[in-house]
């Protein structure tokens, strides 16, 4: 019965003792057999950082937290069980912050060149790297509970100041901002209009300014043409050239003009002729008017109208007749 | 009413001394080393391995309603995977050890208590002693030494049992994979959450048994004082590890 007592009692306990320590080791993370390396990181401080929490590369969990301890002049210095074969940054350094926003912390292997978007991380660890020696320099985000607690006071401002307002605007302030939106409501509706209104007249003044440039460019261009063709042809000599045409010109035109003087004197005598005649002929228009001359008598006497008209028509059928019988007038003989 | 006063003072001052001085005794019994250790084989077995038992269901029960309610609390608000830290921490540290160690105090105490007020009462201590047995290395230091060696493994595994269970709740009865009830598991323990709750264990298992013993031996009068003798040390035990518990949680935490 002792025997078999001690049996049970052995075994159980032996069978407890072996899931106890399985049981924390397996909650530890424990890693046997593996190769690992132990490095220290220097922190001004910690933060929530504990001994077991995570040592993590992008992401991926490759250590825990070995040891904290107090250094000297201040400093935090963590020891860091690295036990994942991880290729590691050519100079690292140590991030610690909240894994989550309930608590869990955890140390993030960094490279201490990347750059940093908190200009307070990259002070810290410049601060952490400059003491030097072989430990990693390290920095702290500020964790979850700060940041909330931060929140906290800032709502609590608010609301101090919302229960401020609250206090200032009774009804009648209210009566007040109201009307005075309604006022500034109407101002800017003046405005909105008058900004139109100079809009347009600015829109006017815009095109006649363009019209405007679009003429003087043009006369600028012309200009330049103009320049160009001088320039040109002060280049060439046409100028000159040019200058002599107009001189001959000048010379033909000043001919030209005796010319048309002398033309002017002829044509100034035919017109003294013209009024003879055209005297005499009015004078003999006249005449025949009076019934003066032969011409006159013979329109002013209807007989010998008539008896012309009658030789006329005589003549004409004399015609007819010889057309039909010119035998009858005409012989010819040749011998 | 102020002799009353002095008088209850007295009482609690005096019996605290008697205390002091059956653990002197039991402590100074320990040199008899040709008796005690072979009794106390037999005192694990009926103290610890016979109160697994009952340490286990009630371990079991207590993970699986802490899933249950954990998750009830955590829905909507917290991400489910807490339950694994809650149900851990929370057996760990306080469950498993503060409520086998009530149970055990009825079981062991109790029993403790009315064995020895029996033996007691019916004088077989007195004949003990008649043939020079020392009656604390023959029937004290046993007691005490197998509660203080077995309440640790009763509880740790009633943290194993508890741990299981609360995880088998939760990858059955809720909406968690087995993935989740570990990363909350293990994202926030300590190695101190486990000899914490062994450490408190210890002390538990002391008090009890010893408790009992003072109990048990003090008897006075028949079956009603066994039985009187029996509930008091149920109820000052239960006290006891009430204190105790508070006080490694103010110590040690």
């Amino acid at each position: 019965m002792k025997r078999r007592d001690e049996i049970v009692v052995g075994a159980t306990i032996f069978g407890v003792l072996v899931i106890v320590v399985a049981g924390a080791l397996w909650l530890s993370h424990a890693q046997f057999g593996g190769a690992s390396q132990t490095s220290s990181a220097r922190f001004r401080t910690v933060g929530g950082l504990g001994v077991g929490d995570p040592v993590v590369l992008r992401g991926v969990r490759v250590g825990r937290v070995k040891e904290i301890r107090l250094g000297q002049k201040n400093w935090v210095e963590a020891e860091l069980q690295i036990y994942q074969d991880a290729t590691l940054p050519v100079r690292p350094a140590i991030i610690a912050a909240s894994g989550s926003l309930f608590g869990e912390w955890q140390a993030s292997i960094v490279a201490f060149d990347q750059p940093f978007d908190d200009p307070a991380l990259r002070r810290e660890l410049d601060e952490a790297a400059a003491v030097g020696g072989q430990m990693w320099p390290g920095a702290t985000l500020p964790d979850i509970g700060q940041l909330t607690a931060q929140a906290g006071r800032i709502a609590g401002d608010i609301a101090s100041v919302s229960s401020r307002i609250q206090t200032a605007f009774d009804s009648s302030a209210v009566a007040e901002v109201q009307k005075s939106v309604k006022d500034f409501g109407r101002v800017a509706d003046q405005l909105a209009r008058f900004t139109q209104q100079q809009s347009s007249i600015l829109g006017n003044v815009g095109t006649n300014l363009q019209q405007g440039s679009d003429v003087l460019a043009e006369a600028a261009r012309s200009l330049s043409n103009s320049l160009a063709r001088i320039d040109s042809a002060t280049n060439e000599g046409e100028l000159v050239t040019i200058l002599s045409n107009a001189q001959a010109a000048a010379v033909n035109a000043r001919e030209a003009t005796q010319s048309l003087r002398d033309v002017m004197a002829v044509a100034h005598r035919n017109q003294e002729s013209i009024q003879r005649i055209i005297q005499g002929a009015d004078t003999m228009m006249t005449r025949i008017m009076d019934r003066r001359s032969t011409a006159g008598l013979l329109l002013g006497d209807t007989t010998l109208y008539v008896e012309a008209t009658k030789a006329v028509m005589q003549f004409e059928r004399l015609l007819a007749d010889i057309q039909a019988n010119p035998r009858k007038y005409f012989s010819f003989k040749v011998f | 009413m102020y002799q009353v006063i002095t008088q209850r003072v007295a009482d609690w001052l005096s019996g605290l001394g008697r205390v002091g001085h059956f653990v002197s005794d039991t402590v100074s019994s320990a040199r008899d080393t040709r008796i005690w250790p072979g009794l106390t084989v037999v005192q694990m077995r009926r103290i610890g391995v016979n109160s697994l038992p009952i340490g286990l269901f009630i371990s079991a029960f207590t993970g699986v309603v802490l899933a249950l309610q954990s998750s009830y609390t955590f829905t909507g608000a917290v991400p489910l995977y807490f339950v694994g830290t809650l149900v851990g921490k929370t057996v760990m540290l306080e469950l498993a050890p503060v409520l086998t160690g009530l149970a055990l105090s009825g079981r062991v105490g109790a029993n403790i208590a009315a064995e020895l007020g029996t033996m007691r009462v019916t004088e077989q201590v007195d004949a003990l002693e008649t043939l020079a047995y020392n009656p604390f290395s023959y029937l004290v230091l046993p007691r005490v030494l197998a509660a203080t060696v077995m309440f640790p493994v009763v509880v740790a595994a009633a943290m194993a049992v508890g741990v299981a269970s609360g995880w088998i709740t939760a990858i059955n009865l809720l909406d968690l994979s087995t993935v989740e009830f570990v990363k909350g598991l293990q994202i926030f323990y300590n190695f101190k959450d486990i000899w914490f709750g062994l450490v408190k264990a210890v002390s538990f298992g002391f008090a009890v048994a010893l408790i009992g013993c003072v109990k048990g031996l003090s008897v006075r009068g028949g079956a009603e004082g066994v039985g009187r003798a029996a509930t008091e040390a149920v109820v000052l035990s239960a006290e006891v590890i009430l204190v105790l518990d508070a006080f490694w949680a103010v110590v040690l935490l």
